[in-house]
């Protein structure tokens, strides 16, 4: 992890694009490694106090008694996405509690995707802000729901077609049959090659 | 009225004894006694034993 005040010859060496992000979104304040965990919870702004509600009949949720989440009940992958209230993170939507609107992340996910791939490159990806762009989110994601393909995670499984389910057993019952078969042949040809045969297949 | 005339031969149809689900058609007589042979099959890639088989598994 590079140092949160870098040399002047380390900000050089980043491209233009890394530097304008830094100079406008320091990482002292807005870096992943400085953010603010669940550990901290935010101060509510919201209460949630019925008597301090104006009015149960509106149609603002947030009268109705609607909760904020808890941050301390997040997932792992959705705790890393936590926006200080002061320095919101350009890389995450945020609602505002007076209007009730949300407003849309500072940088879209194409463009953080690519500032991620640009800081990764120049190995200084720890000072950006979290997003769900960032190495240590897919990380822990991925961690959470298994890989993308269905039935990898833990405790997950595909019903599959019918001949994949059956196919062991029926694998099993040709390899039993084979193994009898010199034996079933012999006593076909002793049994005059069917003339005394007896236990004919069902159809 | 008169019965319907069975025919002198029937289908019958003979499965593969290594139980790969193959299976042969054949025709013979209604009054001859029940097929059995040596035929490849091609699942197990063998010269395996053949049997015939009739609803009901009921033969002569």
């Amino acid at each position: 992890m590079a140092t949160t005040q870098p040399t002047t010859s380390l900000v050089n060496k980043l491209p233009a694009r890394l530097r304008n992000f830094f100079a406008r979104y320091p990482p002292q304040v807005y870096s992943a490694a400085v953010a603010p965990r669940p550990e901290a919870p935010e101060t509510a702004t919201v209460t949630t106090n019925p008597e301090e509600l104006p009015s149960p009949y509106t149609p603002n949720r947030d009268a109705k008694g609607f909760k904020r989440p808890d941050p301390k009940e997040f997932s792992p992958s959705r705790a890393l996405l936590y926006s200080d209230p002061k320095h919101p993170n350009p890389f995450l939507p945020r609602k505002n509690f007076r209007t009730g609107k949300w407003s849309g992340p500072r940088f879209g996910l194409r463009t953080q995707a690519e500032l991620v791939n640009l800081a990764v490159k120049y190995n200084v990806e720890a000072l950006l802000p979290p997003g769900r762009k960032s190495t240590e989110y897919k990380d822990t994601r991925r961690n959470e729901r298994g890989l993308a393909i269905k039935g990898t995670g833990i405790g997950q499984k595909v019903k599959g077609h019918k001949w994949e389910r059956t196919m062991e057993a029926r694998l099993e019952d040709r390899r039993k049959a084979m193994m009898e078969m010199p034996e079933m042949i012999r006593l076909w040809k002793q049994r005059g090659h069917g003339r005394g045969w007896k236990s004919w297949p069902k159809r | 009225m008169a019965k319907k005339v069975k025919s002198r031969t029937i289908s019958v149809r003979l499965i593969s004894m290594a139980m790969t689900g193959y299976f042969r058609t054949m025709i013979r007589p209604r009054t001859h006694r029940p097929l059995s042979m040596l035929k490849y099959d091609p699942v197990v890639k063998k010269k395996v034993l053949f049997l015939e088989a009739t609803k009901g598994g009921r033969n002569r």
